[in-house]
């Protein structure tokens, strides 16, 4: 099927196109763009693009899938929905299921899986067995099977096995992505006068920017590239920042949940807002924005994770953290950021394609005529409730639940992987 | 006894609690301490009416003062504790509270080790329209409400017997001492007694006191009130200049544990810099009364003999004071239903 959107507001973060007009797709190809197309034939399905938005598809970064191991939180089907509804034509995956993504096998099992035209899974490789910190993976081999690149999506305790895994896989071009994070400091709130007040453990900055400093250091050293993954306070943007400026090879992620909210957000004590690394404080969220923006941070992360009701309808302190929001990220960062006009729609494009892509060294998608289309109809302003119904799921894993929202996805155009 | 201002269904935190409110639960509670003195100390005030003490965190000594003032309301009770419980065969929290809320549950008095359970499930009552009132007994480190309004009724009792009311309060010093990080009592006291006017001064070492309970609790709550009226709060880091001229001193319990967790060295060291002397409150104005929320380890927070000196220790008509003062509570969410 042939597809001919008509005055749609074509956005593309690649070439800073931001234009009203029309777009025909060919057998999957971007064929003619312009002003007005008139186009005929049976073959060809008409999309009124007017208030819409056709822009390349959104690649999340890191988000968790249930399947295999913990299908009652979510199955590979349900998160493809997620993902279609949300708007992301690639979603890259944690390895820690259950088997893990630690060996050829499995990556080819979950490359496998995929199917024409719709969300393409792409998974990260496990640095370490069973992600489990201890024994690093056959990295080289597992780097030539079609993963992206490496991550536990867990913290590496072990400062030598990460100096060992930076020299490694310094013939390699594939991304490796760190979670700066010492699991032994304990807490479920960060820090701050919030904390104190809620009564909620507190855990301290340090928990994040000490082992940002030692993985920045090492980093240094073998000038090995590193996407740093779930950045959370205001230190580690300033540690960032620096970083950067000195010219170390970093890139890094924010999700999306720690700049819509923050420890002034737990009142209710939501398990939904219990997440990992938790929120910062409203100084935190503000700095992370700032970062963004100001491109010490390059991307935003879903960091899909689902857990089952059982799971989270626990009191907030013992709820295993974690909250949907691939279907839910795209209208909500777009109501709060580019509604109120702080970021132009090609900005938030900018986050959620094209940076992210460039992060993992994929070929960002683009709206650009003999390019294959991966593309996505969003509109705006088309106002939902998030149910388990409209979600398409058992659960309903997020602080938007039954909350009316607006900005919905229409269609996607998804090509085929080329990493 | 009736009071038209109050308004409110449950008791979670006393962070928005105005003046009206302190003041209406001190004449409540007055009320209730005279029936308490009378020969038949039971009044019909909520007879058929169910009150559950939901209590997943064990507790001996709150949960019979709410189940005494219960009875002394005339209220059904039930007691549900977690050793008992469905909550070991996958019961979650709010399917607890809706076989409760299913059996005629009127009123919930809640304790978990988990800050914002009270929360949880007052917000799940009000969402369902159950009408059903909670009460939060303790909850982790958050808020132990009830406790906070029995200390305030204790204070202002001691002060004037016969009127106890918030005015009392201005200007006085309540010194807190001890492990205020891991105290919920500390942080409904410093909501109370700054709003009716007392100044509140906090004593700990630094790990057990972090700088941010200043701008945690230095705001004014959410009670309309102007920043005049408000006690102020103040963080001392050694004991001495927090005792000068101390109209109360409260003492809280030290949790063995802290030790492990290396928030303390050792238990003869906190005593040595925290302890609570009769030497010490020598500093502290002559009139000093010590209170402590209990249970006490002794020779630790306070050292015996003050304990035990009926001139200088609040701590009976503490637990005297919390029947009363839950009797008001219970009546008061009571009469909202």
């Amino acid at each position: 099927m042939n597809s001919w959107i008509r005055q749609v507001r074509i956005l593309d973060p690649l070439t800073q196109r931001d234009q009203i007009g029309d777009v025909l797709i060919r057998d999957g190809t971007i064929q003619a763009i312009d002003h007005a197309l008139d186009v005929s034939g049976a073959d060809i399905r008409e999309f009124d693009g007017q208030g819409c938005v056709l822009a390349p598809g959104l690649v999340d970064l890191y988000s968790q899938t249930g399947e295999p191991g913990h299908e009652s939180r979510e199955t590979l089907a349900q998160l493809l929905t997620a993902a279609a509804q949300g708007g992301f034509t690639r979603v890259v995956f944690l390895p820690n299921t259950i088997p893990a993504v630690d060996t050829p096998a499995q990556v080819v099992q979950r490359l496998t899986a995929n199917q024409p035209n719709q969300p393409q899974f792409l998974p990260w490789g496990a640095i370490t067995q069973g992600t489990e910190g201890k024994r690093l993976t056959d990295l080289i081999e597992l780097g030539s099977t079609g993963i992206v690149g490496f991550c536990d999506g867990q913290p590496l305790a072990n400062s030598l096995m990460v100096q060992r895994l930076l020299d490694y896989t310094q013939s390699l071009t594939l991304p490796v992505a760190m979670w700066p994070c010492d699991l032994n400091q304990t807490g479920i709130c960060r820090d701050g006068a919030d904390a104190i007040r809620l009564g909620l453990s507190s855990l301290p900055v340090t928990s994040e920017t000490a082992p940002l400093t030692a993985l920045l250091e090492e980093i240094a050293t073998s000038l090995r590239p590193v996407h740093l993954m779930r950045i959370s306070t205001a230190r580690s943007v300033d540690l960032i920042r620096s970083a950067k400026a000195r010219g170390l090879p970093v890139t890094a992620s924010v999700t999306w949940l720690h700049l819509l909210f923050s420890t002034a957000d737990l009142d209710k004590y939501d398990p939904s807002l219990r997440l990992a690394p938790p929120l910062g404080t409203p100084e935190d969220q503000t700095a992370l924005i700032d970062g963004l923006e100001d491109g010490t941070l390059d991307a935003i992360a879903v960091d899909h994770c689902v857990h089952t009701y059982e799971e989270k309808a626990v009191p907030f302190g013992i709820a295993p953290p974690g909250a949907a929001g691939l279907q839910l990220a795209l209208p909500l960062l777009w109501q709060t950021f580019v509604t109120p006009k702080r970021w132009s729609p090609l900005q938030l494009w900018t986050y959620l394609s094209l940076r992210p892509a460039q992060c993992l060294n994929i070929e960002p998608a683009s709206v650009q005529l003999n390019t294959a289309a991966n593309l996505v109809l969003f509109d705006p302003h088309d106002a939902w409730t998030v149910t388990t119904d409209s979600l398409g799921c058992d659960v309903i894993n997020t602080p938007y639940a039954d909350q009316t929202i607006w900005g919905k996805t229409k269609h996607m155009w998804v090509s085929a992987i080329n990493n | 006894m009736a009071d038209n201002t109050w308004s409110r269904r449950h008791i979670i935190s006393l962070e928005d609690f105005t003046t009206n409110d302190y003041q209406t639960i001190l004449q409540t509670a007055t009320s209730f301490r005279e029936v308490l003195s009378r020969r038949t100390k039971k009044v019909p005030a909520l007879q058929g009416q169910v009150i559950t003490n939901l209590f997943f965190e064990p507790s001996t000594r709150t949960r019979s003062s709410f189940e005494l003032a219960a009875k002394r309301l005339s209220a059904d009770i039930l007691n549900f504790s977690p050793s008992n419980s469905s909550l070991k065969k996958g019961e979650t929290i709010l399917d607890t509270a809706k076989t409760y809320l299913a059996m005629g549950t009127n009123l919930m008095v809640i304790r978990h080790q988990q800050a914002g359970v009270p929360t949880i499930i007052a917000q799940e009552m009000d969402r369902i329209n159950s009408g059903v009132g909670i009460l939060n007994a303790g909850d982790g480190q958050h808020a132990h409400p009830s406790q906070a309004l029995l200390d305030l009724f204790t204070i202002c009792s001691s002060l004037d017997k016969t009127n106890p009311n918030i005015s009392l309060l201005k200007g006085k010093k309540v010194v807190i001492v001890g492990d205020i990080l891991h105290s919920r009592v500390a942080r409904s006291n410093i909501w109370s007694l700054t709003t009716c006017g007392a100044d509140v001064h906090l004593v700990a070492p630094p790990t057990l006191l972090p700088k941010h309970f200043l701008e945690a609790f230095s705001q004014p709550p959410k009670t309309g009130k102007t920043d005049e009226s408000m006690g102020n709060l103040y963080l001392h880091w050694q004991l001495a200049p927090a005792l000068e001229n101390a109209d109360f001193v409260m003492a809280l319990r030290l949790q063995h544990e802290r030790m492990s967790e290396h928030l303390l060295p050792s238990l003869r060291e906190y005593h040595q810099q925290f302890g609570i002397t009769r030497e010490r409150l020598n500093a502290c104005k002559p009139t000093v009364k010590i209170m402590h929320p209990g249970p006490t380890n002794r020779g630790v927070e306070l050292t015996s003999d003050l304990m035990d000196d009926p001139h200088l220790s609040l701590v009976p008509m503490q637990v005297t004071s919390g029947v009363a003062t839950r009797m008001a509570l219970l009546y008061l969410i009571g009469g909202m239903q």
